[in-house]
């Protein structure tokens, strides 16, 4: 209601005198007291813009548009937007914080030195399940076959969901038959697509928006998705008193895993105030908020301790060094890779 | 010709009429439109968009347009369209989505007119709030509406076990509704139902109900009525509720996206799933060309048959 | 009541049934007591309370009804001069550029708009996001009204010329009046397509200018946030639009009724 009077203010020829940052990211990724903490603190205004998949995002800000400051994108969303132009560097004297980001996600493949971005949080794709009902039926969700073995799926026949994703699907098949979830290799490609194959007539369906709620519900009993969605349904589920319980946790074949940034807009109209609210969400208490709301790991070592315990030992959120390193962060694909991954997913979904 | 009868007339009338909405349309859809159109003969650009076309000269800040009569093959090619008939996956999707959005259309079509018909032979009072009422449920959210359908579907649901358990006393294994083709049909009916209902109770609520007697009178039964008189006045309402209906249900992705199972993808996902995914504007161009082309067609022909059929009575 | 009509009625009763059976749930689980939105669990109004605390919601629903009333409005008037033109003269390019925004994929218009906006120039927001909506509107109010048209008897319009009317004025005595159930049958798809319309909302949406459809898709991604709250604004913004019309239908009754 606000934007109507003050579009009626600007009509009257009154101008806005305080600053506005603008900031286009996911949705409650920023707890809301957290950005009203940073505006008394600024004495400034900060206008949100969401978006809800990481690609219209990227097709939006390839297409041209313009008007935000800072842009919290997924990390393999970073090389398309510095290579593009769009992305202005860091002028890391003023990050003090920077001091507290975690090594093992600093200086990734995906912006070496931190040129354009600092993470803040991080999701693990992975396997969330009803506990109740797998315990049931005898069958361990610590690996993947639980979603790819044809044997062990018969048992769960079209009560399982996966990605409507290529890249996580695939990277997953990937990781199951023993290969890297980035793999350009056309051969361990052709493997991946056969394992998705023999396993797609036992799922329910491709799913990336209401698995969390099917499996809350108990329509699902097992679904390869983000675990902070993981996360979200086992809370629901506790919550709503379901007569079971969800559970999540790593594979054995090793994960992939996505970093989500904060960038600063080439175009940005208040370079100095984003980086003010950078380095402001590095400080370990800003930073803890954003895994105790939505239970995303963290990538900021000065956050653990403000950190709830109980997330503290979920491995998805806080992994330990050998579970760490067996997380994959997903790479961004070039063109052909990219072209070739997403034929065989069209062709994955066509067959019968 | 003769002089104008219906409505305006003179000779500026025609320009003056349909020069809004052509302008209109030429700057808002056709202008932007063929931009992309265009992008259909381009390269896409590697982290994204297209290949650019001009570039910021470094020295003078000047745009300076990439693009000459020498180097044209780097930046402009028919592959995309090569890519789109070299393989006939994309053709067995276009067959696929065409049948779904047909099988929507007669479904929305057999609902709709039994409701059109009465909705326009209701009072003039209690026409305008059946029509409302057809209306209503589509000014809650899409989203939140197909949601509701997958709450009745789910295998959780009353609807789903009393069916379920229906079946069983025949001795037939439980069936999943939820995650279906059966529940994509479903939910394109559902959110599509609307437009036909609109254009046929339109058409159909300027009836004469004179002819209907009047053939009553000549002995006709209720069938014949039906098929003599009403059903050829109202083709019109009809091809508009089909156009209305099937078009929009041919580009559809959010329901097979919501609803479908692993086997549920339309024509509209994959050139979602372009721009979307594997940040291949062009192939997406190219697709939507064929998809805007095919419907074109289709139209065109429906015209000509209509056409044919006139001249024939 | 005779066989047939009890059989149309019957069709009909199901029809409506089949509407309104998710718009039950949609309403029904605004007044859940249970995140979850799932089964029933208890009466409450805290989504409502909640809803009134949601400045980020309630701000989405006003452009949302703003955008949908001004694309309403524009998108008929366009709308109607189109299909009138195109029932009555025998034109090339209206027809085609009448169907191609309805056959061609949202996602190709959104990302065209915003590249177009965004080479003019011009600020994103409630304006561009306006102007896209009556663009893809314009169609389906032309399809309905030049059905509408076909087949018309002419014989009044001849009578009133003959007494003298001028074409404009047989044309609004006359013809408007004839062909109002399928203007105002166009309108309402208009304002219903604009209002629910996420693809190219996105794309042409500048900065902080939310639409309801916007905010509820972010949400998805939340589902913390994806509560029933949309239920709730879902609720208020039917009841607010039917009021809307109701009042509209009090205070000019001529304006939303065939004679």
């Amino acid at each position: 209601m606000k934007k109507w009077l003050v579009m009626l203010a600007l009509l009257a020829g009154q101008a806005h005198a305080e600053d506005v940052l603008n900031l286009f990211n996911w949705n409650n990724a920023v707890a809301p007291a957290t950005i009203k903490k940073f505006e008394a603190q600024c004495k400034c205004k900060v206008k949100e813009t969401y978006f809800g998949s990481m690609e219209e995002a990227l097709a939006k800000l390839s297409a041209g548009a313009k008007g935000f400051d800072v842009i919290g994108p997924s990390n393999y969303g970073i090389p398309p937007l510095a290579r593009q132009g769009l992305l202005l560097p860091l002028d890391k004297s003023k990050l003090p914080n920077l001091k507290n980001i975690n090594p093992a996600f600093a200086n990734t493949a995906l912006d070496v030195n931190n040129q354009y971005s600092v993470p803040y949080d991080f999701t693990v794709t992975l396997v969330g399940y009803n506990a109740t009902k797998l315990k049931e039926l005898g069958l361990q969700a610590d690996t993947w076959s639980i979603v790819f073995d044809p044997a062990i799926l018969a048992k769960i026949r079209g009560k399982v969901t996966v990605l409507d994703d290529p890249r996580e699907v695939i990277a997953a098949a990937l990781r199951y038959n023993g290969y890297s979830a980035n793999s350009t290799n056309p051969d361990e490609l052709k493997k991946a697509v056969a394992t998705i194959r023999a396993a797609k007539p036992y799922w329910a369906a491709f799913n990336s928006q209401s698995y969390i709620k099917e499996l809350t519900v108990g329509n699902i009993w097992v679904a390869l998705g983000y675990s902070n969605d993981m996360f979200q349904a086992r809370q629901d589920a506790q919550a709503a008193k379901r007569p079971f319980e969800i559970a999540y946790g790593l594979q054995k074949e090793g994960n992939g895993m996505t970093a989500d940034s904060f960038v600063i807009s080439k175009h940005a109209a208040k370079p100095e105030l984003a980086l003010r609210f950078i380095n402001f969400m590095l400080e370990g208490q800003n930073a803890a908020e954003i895994t105790n709301s939505i239970g995303a790991g963290n990538p900021n070592t000065a956050a653990l301790p403000f950190i709830r315990k109980e997330l503290l030992s979920v491995p998805a959120i806080n992994p330990d060094k050998a579970q760490a390193a067996k997380l994959e962060q997903l790479s961004d694909q070039d063109g052909k890779t990219r072209r070739a991954w997403n034929k065989a997913w069209t062709e994955l979904k066509l067959v019968r | 010709m003769s002089k104008p009868v219906y409505g305006l007339g003179g000779r500026y009338a025609k320009w003056l009429i349909s020069a809004p909405p052509l302008l209109y349309l030429l700057l808002f859809f056709a202008i932007p439109a063929l931009i992309m159109v265009f992008a259909a003969f381009r390269f896409p650009g590697d982290y994204g968009g297209l290949v650019p076309l001009v570039d910021v000269n470094p020295d003078t800040g000047a745009r300076e347009l990439l693009l000459t009569a020498e180097n044209w093959r780097d930046f402009l090619t028919f592959e995309n369209f090569g890519r789109f008939f070299e393989d006939s996956i994309y053709l067995e999707l276009f067959l696929k989505s065409f049948w779904y959005a047909g099988l929507t259309t007669l479904i929305c079509l057999v609902l709709a007119y039994p409701l059109s018909w009465l909705i326009a032979r209701s009072g003039k009072k209690t026409r305008d709030l059946l029509v409302l009422l057809v209306i209503l449920p589509f000014w809650s959210n899409f989203l939140i509406r197909v949601y509701a359908w997958m709450i009745i579907l789910g295998p959780q649901s009353y609807f789903s076990r009393v069916l379920n358990g229906f079946l069983g006393i025949f001795g037939i294994e439980p069936v999943s509704l939820l995650f279906s083709q059966f529940a994509v049909i479903i939910g394109l009916v559902y959110v599509h139902l609307p437009f036909m209902v609109l254009p046929l109770y339109a058409n159909l609520e300027k009836h004469d109900m004179s002819l209907l007697d009047a053939a009553q009178d000549l002995g006709a039964n209720a069938w014949q009525r039906f098929w003599k008189v009403t059903w050829p006045l109202s083709l019109p309402g009809v091809w508009a509720g089909v156009a209305l209906v099937f078009i929009p249900a041919l580009g559809m992705f959010a329901i097979p996206d919501l609803l479908g199972g692993t086997n549920s993808m339309m024509i509209g996902n994959l050139i979602k799933q372009q721009f979307l995914d594997s940040r291949d504007w062009p192939f997406g161009s190219v697709l939507s060309i064929m998809l805007t082309l095919s419907v074109l067609l289709l139209a065109a022909v429906a015209a000509w048959a209509g056409s044919r059929h006139k001249k024939k009575d | 009541m005779n066989k047939v009509s009890r059989w149309v009625w019957g069709a009909a009763i199901g029809v409506y049934a089949f509407l309104y059976l998710p718009l039950a749930i949609v309403v029904l689980f605004s007044f859940n007591d249970s995140n979850l939105n799932a089964e029933w669990v208890g009466f409450t109004l805290k989504w409502y309370v909640m809803l009134f605390n949601d400045e980020v919601m309630l701000e989405a629903a006003l452009n949302t009804l703003g955008i949908g009333l001004v694309t309403c409005v524009v998108a008929t008037v366009l709308g109607t001069l189109a299909g009138y033109a195109m029932y009555k003269w025998r034109l090339r390019l209206l027809p085609v550029l009448v169907l191609t925004p309805i056959a061609i994929p949202e996602i190709l218009m959104g990302v065209s708009l915003l590249i177009f906006f965004v080479m003019l120039n011009m600020t994103l927001g409630l304006v561009s996001i306006t102007l896209s909506h009556i663009a893809f509107c314009i169609g389906f109010v032309a399809i309905v009204v030049r059905s509408r048209l076909q087949g018309m008897d002419e014989s009044l319009v001849e009578a009133a010329r003959d007494l003298g009317a001028s074409p404009a004025m047989a044309f609004r005595k006359i013809t408007l009046p004839l062909i109002m159930p399928g203007i105002i049958a166009g309108a309402l798809m208009a304002f219903t397509l604009s209002i629910d319309d996420f693809v190219i909302s996105f794309f042409t949406a500048g900065v902080g200018s939310n639409t309801l459809p916007l905010e509820i898709y972010s949400r998805v991604k939340v589902p913390m946030k994806l509560n029933p709250e949309v239920n709730a604004v879902s609720t208020l913004l039917m009841l607010l639009t039917l009021s809307l019309i109701l009042i509209v239908s009090k205070v000019a009754p001529n304006a939303l009724r065939a004679e």
